[in-house]
């Protein structure tokens, strides 16, 4: 477990990281979320040990990080812009790696390269910015790290590489325990791979919640009530998050179970009434919007 | 089996990274070593065989010699601080790239095994190549019989010194890299660092000359005492081929002090680099200056010199403008404040950034170039008190001559001194030297002001050297220096025949002269010689120094070319005792008979002299007019040596009568003595060339067809002026 309590880190007069509190747990996808500028390089080059923070303190499994070697072997940084040794190639990189990293697989590592059709012997100075960006994530993988911390290593991927890195994940996940910190600005990216979400703005953390306890939590509904007084009925001792209503068809976004609303809504009288699955970026609009942000504009542009 | 991420597995990764380096250290040390001695070699078997060279033995001599020198002292500067900066920054600049120190600071490799890794592995680089490289050259060197006992020590004394210099550029350079976040600005703070101590020193000493009056460095020469640069551009060139004069021992003994001193260096700067190595942040990768807090204080300590060098270029420029100098510093002042702020932001808008430290330098700048201007620490009224005086040392006969040690090698004046002179009568130098300021303001009709290095032993151990200005013309001051001149102290310090009496039974070869005359004496003589005269100096004090004149010099010739030359004078009984005994003294005064003609040459030094202290029209140097008083082709006085031919008449005089009227005004030049230099005695506008007739009552020299003499001041006879007057020329 990464424990994160009160982590502030200030460049010269700005202060990119203020008072950030989060808790990654084991084995879980942790993502983190927010716009350029919003702290999260930061806060994972903090959590890696290539940062000091000015106040605050981060544990890595109870260890502190920063300048410990223990700590730093169950960790393994994929940068945003990842770097490898100049006129290096795959095999190259490859031997460093494995002679700092201890469980370093090789093994793994080339069967890996072959299923993502990385050439070992070519230059990674010729590589496009996805292949390095594979590259990374394959290294980070086989180092057999428990923590890897990706920074932006999602973003651009094509939809074949993002499900083999899915699909990767899930099953270091489930073999050895890893636990991913993946960092992007884009919710999109997100979506379909975490299990724990935490977003930062401005170098604070907005929220951080488990991305299932969140979609059970919020339900969408849509629905046309017989009258009014049956809205009122339906509604009543339910926290509306969000109001649409285009002619008699009402959506509500309310804080509830998908049991608890259904039950309700189907004890009042209502012409028709469903309840719909939301999405991540839903999810999100109604969680910030609550705290007065506008999410659309902080991670969806 | 080495464990992966064990020392030695990160030693090996990271030469991996620097195999450019290996590549280059390579090739550099081998033009360096090998490279230079082949042909070194190659040239003096050339000259050998062209027979340059008188015998066998002294071309392998020389090539003894070359070898030393090529795999010596001479060369390796140059790469060892080309290959300190290229490894050191090499191996550390992965600091300044954010990429980089991402990767390198998340790997789990301990922050201080990383330094080790890399601060070993370019010494190591460093050692192999410079190893393999000399022991080469000294292959090469040995296959052409070019290597003996002391071929290699010296290669072996210069190796180590040469290994200790390159650790303190080496680990300045990594200090600087510590301090900075940028490659470029890396090599300018390494230069910096390494530049900055003997930079000070030249301004200071700049500065000084420039306001100061009692400046000497005569005998004390402030020199940097932390700068491995200055101490090898110093040492470096007179250590090369030394191991001849000095012997291993001898050799050793310059170098090891030296070798001692860097390495404590050494060791302080790797401890500072590795400190701010533990404190750099991570995320100044990439910034100008690693640490935000030290810019202000960095600008402010680079400005401030910088503005003095801009003001002392001015200064010379403007022929000693204060104000003009003044100015010039402080907008350097302002443009160093400036560009350090551009810098570190590089940014052009942050020119004005932060005008609290550019204050303080501009106010540092004005107070400094007060306290140079005003003299405002009493470096000009600085006497010690007597009791604070254990002796003194005081330069006041510029002795032609050499000094030399046991072993005949070279011996500088000042350091003789130092080592043999230790005048007790400490009250009568301080009296003079307070007197110095009213010298040096020189408002007298007649004087004759000296500027007389003084070094005073301090009994705090301290020494402390100055100018004192001392009036020669001035009765008063006749008594002190007869104090002075007269003791035995002062003349064991000046006079190396007072003391050295080993020397005298090596003599190669001695010669007495009247100035005209040349005699040969024995060699064998020489300790009977020098007993006489050790006795007749006891008589030797200021008021001889400078009222008398010598009637006679012996010339003495020591091995290795050491010289010297004994004054005597007429008073010198004992002496000219043992001149008669062997029959080689004769007076000063020449036999007019003896003289077949006199050439006197006139320059008209004083007309000169005077047209340009008034600035008469005819003799005006930089327009070139023609005179209107005394019409002659002008310009003049455009010769480093004297005026043109243009004021120089010369006349030759072979009239018995008028010969017999120069010859008891002139004296000889051979005989003048810097005693003398100030006090006009000889006729500076005239020189006399006499040439002898075939029979002569005297032994005159006949190594040339004749002499020169002076005219004692104001003595010319009249018929000598007219006819070397520049009227006579006209006609």
């Amino acid at each position: 477990m990464i424990e994160i309590h009160n982590l502030t880190k200030t460049y010269e007069q700005i202060k990119a990281v203020d008072d950030v509190s989060v808790t990654i747990k084991d084995n879980t996808v942790f993502g983190l979320i927010g716009t350029n500028g919003a702290g999260k390089s930061t806060v994972l080059r903090m959590i890696s040990g290539v940062l000091k923070p000015d106040s605050g303190s981060i544990a890595v499994d109870g260890m502190p990080v920063y300048d410990n070697v223990e700590a730093k072997k169950k960790m393994f940084f994929i940068a945003d812009e990842p770097y490898f040794f100049a006129n290096a190639n795959a095999q190259g990189m490859e031997k460093y790696y494995s002679s700092i990293y201890e469980g370093f697989d090789r093994e793994e590592f080339y069967q890996y390269l072959e299923s993502f059709n990385l050439d070992k012997s070519r230059k990674i100075n010729t590589y496009s910015k996805g292949m390095k960006k594979q590259l990374a994530f394959l290294l980070g993988i086989c180092s057999k790290t428990k923590y890897l911390l990706c920074d932006e290593t999602m973003d651009g991927l094509d939809p074949v590489m993002r499900q083999g890195v899915k699909s990767i994940f899930a099953k270091e996940m489930d073999e050895r325990g890893l636990t991913p910190v993946v960092a992007s600005h884009n919710l999109r990216e997100l979506e379909d791979i975490c299990d724990h979400v935490g977003l930062l703005h401005k170098g604070g953390v907005l929220l951080s919640k488990d991305l299932e306890d969140m979609k059970c939590n919020i339900q969408k509904v849509q629905c046309v009530f017989a009258t009014v007084e049956e809205e009122l009925k339906a509604l009543n001792g339910l926290e509306v998050l969000k109001k649409e209503q285009r002619g008699s068809l009402c959506t509500y976004t309310v804080r509830s179970t998908r049991e608890e609303v259904t039950a309700r809504f189907a004890t009042v009288d209502t012409v028709f009434y469903e309840v719909l699955p939301l999405s991540l970026e839903e999810i999100f609009i109604s969680e910030t919007e609550v705290v007065g942000y506008d999410i659309k504009k902080l991670i969806l542009g | 089996m080495t464990s992966r991420n064990s020392f030695w597995a990160n030693c090996i990764e990271n030469h991996k990274r620097r195999i450019w380096v290996w590549i280059v250290s390579v090739l550099g040390q081998l033009t360096v070593y090998p490279a230079f001695v082949m042909i070194y070699l190659s040239r003096i078997r050339t000259w050998y065989a062209q027979g340059i060279y008188r015998t066998y033995e002294e071309y392998h001599d020389v090539m003894y010699r070359v070898a030393a020198e090529a795999l010596g002292f001479r060369h390796a500067m140059v790469s060892a601080v080309g290959l300190s900066f290229i490894i050191g920054i090499q191996g550390f600049a992965y600091l300044h790239d954010k990429r980089k120190v991402d990767l390198y600071h998340s790997v789990p490799v301990e922050k201080n095994r990383r330094f080790l890794v890399v601060y070993l592995n370019g010494i190591f680089i460093y050692l192999v190549s410079t190893v393999f490289s000399v022991l080469l050259g000294i292959v090469i060197a040995a296959a052409q019989n070019a290597v003996n006992d002391l071929v290699l020590s010296e290669v072996g004394l210069a190796f180590i010194w040469n290994l200790l210099f390159f650790l303190v550029v080496y680990h300045t350079v990594i200090l600087a890299v510590m301090l900075t976040g940028n490659r470029l600005i890396t090599v300018c703070m390494a230069g910096a660092l390494l530049l900055y101590e003997p930079i000070l020193y030249e301004l200071n000493t700049y500065m000084q000359y420039a306001y100061f009056e009692t400046v000497s460095r005569t005998y004390v020469s402030p020199a940097p005492k932390f700068s491995a640069v200055y101490d090898y551009f110093s040492e470096a060139f007179d250590l090369s081929d030394s191991v001849w004069t000095k012997g291993v021992g001898g050799l050793a003994e310059v170098v090891l002090p030296y070798c001692g001193k860097w390495l404590i260096l050494a060791v302080v700067i790797l401890a500072a680099a590795w400190f701010c190595y533990r404190k750099r942040p991570s995320e100044s990768a990439g910034k100008a200056i690693a640490f935000v807090k030290t810019e202000p204080f960095l600008k402010v300590i680079l400005a401030v010199p910088f503005s003095i060098g801009v003001g002392i270029i001015i200064y010379d420029a403007s022929n000693g403008s204060n104000s003009l100098t003044v100015a010039s510093m402080l907008i350097g002042g302002v443009i160093a404040c400036a560009a350090a702020e551009v810098i570190y932001d590089f940014d052009i808008k942050s020119l004005i950034k932060h005008p609290l430290s550019g204050g303080v330098a501009i106010v540092g700048i004005v107070v400094i170039f007060l306290i140079y201007k005003n003299d405002l620490l009493g470096y000009d009224k600085y006497v010690p008190r007597e009791g604070q005086v254990e002796s003194v040392a005081m330069c006041l006969d510029y002795y032609e001559g050499t000094f030399w040690k046991e072993d005949f090698s070279s011996y500088t004046m000042a350091d003789y001194h130092k080592d043999h002179m230790f005048i007790t009568d400490v009250e009568a130098v301080l009296a003079l030297a307070s007197k110095s300021q009213q010298e040096a303001v020189g408002d007298k009709e007649v004087c004759d002001v000296r500027v007389v290095p003084v070094l005073y032993r301090l009994k705090s151990g301290r020494e402390v050297g100055r100018n004192i200005w001392i009036d020669f013309a001035d009765p008063a001051n006749e008594a002190l220096m007869n104090r002075i001149v007269g003791s035995e102290e002062w003349k064991e310090g000046a006079y190396q025949v007072m003391t050295d009496g080993e020397s005298y039974n090596q003599v190669q070869a001695m010669s007495y002269s009247n100035g005209a005359t040349g005699v040969a004496l024995l060699p064998e003589d020489a300790q009977r010689l020098r007993n006489a005269y050790v006795k007749d100096m006891e008589k030797f004090d200021f008021t001889l120094a400078t009222k008398e004149r010598p009637c006679g010099r012996i010339d003495i010739l020591f091995p290795k070319y050491r010289y010297t030359h004994l004054y005597v004078y007429e008073n010198f009984e004992n002496t000219i005792a043992y001149l008669n005994e062997q029959e080689a003294f004769y007076p000063v005064q020449l036999n007019p008979e003896d003289i077949a003609d006199i050439t006197v040459t006139n320059y008209h030094y004083d007309l000169k002299d005077e047209a340009i202290y008034t600035g008469q029209a005819g003799y005006n140097l930089a327009m070139g007019a023609q005179a209107e008083a005394v019409v002659y082709d002008a310009p003049v006085y455009d010769t480093p040596h004297g005026a043109s031919t243009t004021t120089t008449v010369s006349t030759t005089f072979d009239d018995e009568e008028q010969i017999a009227q120069i010859v008891p005004v002139i004296y000889p030049s051979y005989l003048t003595v810097s005693w003398h230099d100030g006090t006009q005695e000889m006729d500076r506008n005239y020189d006399i060339y006499v040439t002898f007739k075939k029979d002569t009552t005297y032994p005159y020299d006949r190594t040339q067809r004749g002499v020169y003499y002076k005219f004692y001041v104001g003595q010319v006879p009249d018929f000598v002026v007219e006819a070397t007057s520049l009227d006579a020329k006209t006609e």
